[in-house]
């Protein structure tokens, strides 16, 4: 078999994530399969995941969320990145990086503010009751929306890069081509634009979905008495007793989705790719 | 033109990464004595010796006045690290290496743990000069002892973890824990998301023994009862001022030492532990086995008990003190307001050492009240 | 082609930026409220400011931060672009193996990656030390430049390079000519994005740090147990401040070099 030399490249980054990944990982994959009492090698820990109920449907739930949120991170990711690469010339840059400059600040800082901004008595609160848009309390903090709403706020921008990253390469003349050719502006999109997008698409997907899944600070402060998900499950297993084996359970199951979610956008992105 | 601008940035993208580096690397063996070798040794680059020490944040050991004196005395640097949880204490004892922890601060619940481990050093008790006038009730703390009968810890401090109220809304002192069970306050109580304070609560609220609740199919339908009246479940002090200082609080679980610091800035809130009870802690220092400080260690232990500083840590919005005469010298009002007179004492449950089996039961309780 | 923005576009460019510069614009309001909770009515005061300014932990934790997200940037960036250009010439398996284990830092939670890479030190009987805390905000940070990289790279014609090398230019000469001016955006977009990784990373500074050393995410983590004050809000005020200048300065001065490095056609 023949191998290219060029693929030697990777090695420096496989090196790294050899010795500072996957090895360490190993440790903590064989600590998932230790017994908390007796030490010995067991199955116990993944079978408390899959015989309760309760994991699965947490896990069920932070899924959908994470869909959710990717979603609405496209959405607005999308069309803000072709505006920037297509539409804006000297602004674009200036644009690209004010949606990057948040991420100075720490992340338990900007949930709190979102926690003074959302909550009843609050600063949007007050906006609404000066127009007399509400009366009482808006009642948003501590529900399933404030998380998405914190969630998508921590992660649409990095899709915004790598969208913006794909469309700005992309050549002007593919789509006067095909508007010359009577294309409508919709199908210049959808068998233009966005094939061509896709690799950024794809990017960005992951780039939101895989974090949010192991999300905790978010759910947690913003979604107060709705804010357990699997990902509060994990840190209280590691933090707040000594639970490692079973907190590295869950956290290999999570990974295994990962790959599956993965491989399934993968398939879906590469199928509208070549259609 | 163009081969000169590309060497440009090339160019100066390996002098900022250089530079970076260096200064990265620098500033680490300036702040923490020659990192990469080894074991690090006691003896800094100044020669002023450093004290390891593991405690929380803002709890009297990284306060520089509160140090000063006795820094001042041994010629030596107190070098804080702070700590996550107790559990995670528990992580870094175990992980840590020979030199780098010389006073910890575990609390009964995970100190057994320690010791049993093999983790800690036994004390001197006898070569602590202010050993004698703490509380009798501290002298003999049973968590701190092994199964040896050597004393493995010495209690520091104590407060507990009860009612707060707002003092606007709520005019009268709640009487009962039962008033974080009550319809009454819908949508304005703070519970605390915490395996161990919601079982132990929830358990003094039913009439069970708190340390050994005999019925945890109740407490978990009490708890279920009680989630839709929740504002929210807090984890962290900072979550549960902020949101008592909008207002939106009314009455709260909450630990008497942050609510003295409260309500020494203005803010309209009691602290009381009730009729029925409250939960009580006790933090302890000890000694790990592998510290290399074992002497300066014991004498700074012997300082933080000392009367002068317990009374100036307890009576500044800090936890109540394990030494009597700092306890006599507080003003009684202060104590009474942060719940450390004699009265309030007497009516605490005192949280206990639970095996990881019973922590791990309690936790699966509480995630399911929480994911329900 | 059209190249004006509609009413919509930039409307959707208001409501966005709207909506990412809310907690920022409170964040820093807040630094100048009097009330150590945060609680309003407003009261303006700079008191935070003058508290900060003596607060030399906070201030050097701030500092320690910001150098070692320098380091992990750079190395990202470089280790991004190697791997990327690299994994074409993969076989098709090896590609998919190779890409999911590059995938593996960010789908574990990264405090059981610290928590890993403790142990493993421990068991090769090291200390702790600032090394560690690098190799770990590195292998974190990489998959973010990895991911921008990708969505620039995809479309990178391979038969570009091959036709350059073909015509006898060097490895060199087809990376400088042809394979950089197409990726350097998203270079250094990426190696952006793991600064700013690194730079909020908790979990990972946290368990490998040596003792006594802070960054400013383990500083606010640890201040949490019982609040944080508006020092807090006010560090950070100034932080993106000075990296909003560091970044037009930066802007400025890489727009003119840029230019005459991609102006330029072949």
């Amino acid at each position: 078999m023949k191998v290219n030399k060029k693929s030697a490249m990777t090695w420096p980054a496989m090196l790294m994530l050899l010795c500072f990944t996957l090895i360490p990982l190993l440790i903590m994959f064989e600590t998932s399969f230790r017994s908390d009492e007796t030490g010995t090698l067991t199955l116990e820990n993944y079978k408390k995941f899959f015989t309760n109920f309760m994991y699965i449907k947490l896990t069920g739930s932070t899924l959908l969320m994470s869909l959710l949120v990717t979603v609405i991170s496209l959405l607005i990711a999308y069309p803000l990145a072709y505006i920037m690469a297509k539409k804006l010339k000297g602004l674009k840059n200036v644009i690209l990086v004010l949606t990057i400059i948040p991420f100075f600040t720490n992340q338990l800082v900007r949930v709190y503010s979102w926690l003074i901004f959302l909550q009843d008595g609050g600063i949007l609160n007050r906006l609404f009751m000066s127009f007399g848009l509400a009366e009482n309390g808006l009642g948003i903090l501590y529900t399933r929306a404030a998380v998405v709403i914190g969630l998508t706020h921590a992660f649409f921008p990095y899709m915004v890069v790598t969208i913006y990253m794909a469309l700005e390469r992309m050549d002007d003349s593919l789509i006067e081509a095909s508007m010359s050719l009577g294309a409508s502006k919709w199908t210049t999109f959808k068998d233009v634009i966005f094939p061509i997008s896709m690799p950024g698409v794809m990017s960005g997907v992951t780039i939101v979905f895989v974090p949010c899944l192991g999300s905790f600070v978010e759910p947690r402060i913003l979604g107060g008495v709705n804010g357990t998900v699997i990902g509060t499950v994990i840190e209280d297993q590691f933090f707040q007793l000594y639970g490692w084996n079973f907190g590295a359970a869950i956290a290999f199951v999570l990974f295994a989705l990962v790959l599956i979610f993965m491989g399934a956008f993968g398939a879906l992105g590469r199928r509208w790719e070549t259609e | 033109m163009k081969k000169s601008s590309f060497r440009k940035v090339l160019v100066g993208a390996l002098a900022v990464a250089v530079m970076f580096s260096m200064s990265a690397c620098g500033n680490s063996t300036g702040t923490a004595d020659g990192n990469s070798s080894g074991d690090s040794s006691a003896q800094s680059d100044s020669g002023k010796t450093k004290l390891y020490v593991v405690n929380w944040k803002d709890y009297g050991t990284d306060d520089k006045e509160l140090m000063k004196q006795f820094e001042e005395e041994n010629d030596c640097e107190i070098v804080n690290t702070y700590m996550q949880s107790e559990d995670d204490l528990l992580t870094k004892l175990k992980t840590s290496g020979s030199g780098e922890i010389d006073v910890c601060l575990p609390n009964c619940t995970i100190l057994p743990a320690a010791i049993e481990g093999d983790l800690l050093e036994p004390i001197d008790t006898s070569k602590l000069t202010n050993f004698n006038s703490l509380f009798d009730r501290f002298k003999t703390q049973k968590e701190c002892l092994g199964d040896d009968g050597q004393m493995y810890a010495v209690p520091v401090v104590w407060g507990s973890t009860a009612v707060a109220y707002n003092t606007d809304n709520v005019k009268e002192a709640p009487t009962t824990i039962k008033c974080l069970f009550d319809e009454q306050y819908k949508g304005k109580i703070a519970f605390r998301d915490d395996y161990n304070d919601a079982i132990m609560t929830a358990a003094l609220a039913l009439g069970q023994d708190p340390n050994n609740p005999s019925d945890l199919d109740a407490i978990k339908e009490l708890l279920l009862k009680q989630k839709s009246l929740n504002k929210t479940y807090w984890q962290t002090g900072d979550e549960f001022s902020k949101l008592f200082a909008s207002g939106q609080i009314d009455v709260g679980l909450m630990w008497s030492g942050q609510s003295a610091t409260m309500k020494k800035d203005g803010e309209p809130i009691g602290f009381v532990v009730p009729e029925d009870g409250g939960i009580g802690w006790v933090d302890n220092f000890a000694i790990p086995k592998n510290s290399k400080n074992k002497e300066l260690a014991l004498k700074f232990i012997d300082y933080m008990i000392s009367k002068d500083v317990q009374y100036k840590w307890s009576s500044n919005g800090g936890p109540a003190p394990s030494n009597q005469e700092a306890a006599n010298a507080i003003d009684p009002d202060y104590a009474q307001s942060a719940a450390m007179d004699e009265a309030s004492l007497n009516r605490l449950t005192f949280m206990e050492y639970r095996d990881d089996k019973t922590k791990q039961e309690w936790n699966d309780l509480w995630t399911e009240v929480k994911a329900s | 082609m059209n190249r004006k923005t509609g009413f919509f576009g930039k409307l959707l460019i208001v409501l966005v930026l709207l909506y990412l510069y809310v907690p920022i614009v409170v964040l820093m309001l807040l630094s100048f409220n009097e009330s150590r909770y945060n609680s309003l009515p407003f009261k303006f005061t700079t008191h935070w400011y003058q508290e900060l300014a003596a607060d030399t932990e906070l201030i050097n934790s701030a500092k320690n931060s910001l150098l070692l997200a320098f380091l992990t940037g750079i190395v990202c960036m470089i280790l991004a672009t190697f791997f990327i250009l690299g994994q074409r010439y993969l076989a098709k398996r090896t590609q998919g193996l190779f890409n999911s284990i590059v995938m593996m830092p960010m789908s574990i939670p990264w405090l059981i990656i610290g928590l890993s890479i403790l142990l493993m030190i421990r068991f090769m009987g090291f200390s702790k030390s600032m090394f560690f805390v690098a190799m770990g905000h590195i292998v974190i940070s990489l998959p973010y430049s990895l991911l921008v990289l990708r969505a620039r790279v995809s479309s990178l014609d391979k038969s570009l390079e091959e036709m350059s090398a073909s015509l006898g230019a060097s490895p060199w000469t087809t990376f400088r000519r042809v394979t950089f001016p197409a990726i350097a955006p998203a270079m250094l977009a990426g190696g952006f994005l793991s600064f700013l990784i690194s730079f909020d990373n908790f979990p990972i500074s946290y368990f490998l740090m040596p003792n006594g050393i802070f960054t400013l995410p383990i500083e606010i983590q640890s201040s949490i147990k019982f609040g944080f004050t508006p020092e807090i809000n006010a560090i950070s005020t100034i932080i993106i401040g000075i990296s909003l200048v560091c970044l037009t300065v930066v802007g400025l001065i890489m727009r003119s070099n840029l230019k005459a490095m991609l102006g330029g056609k072949d």
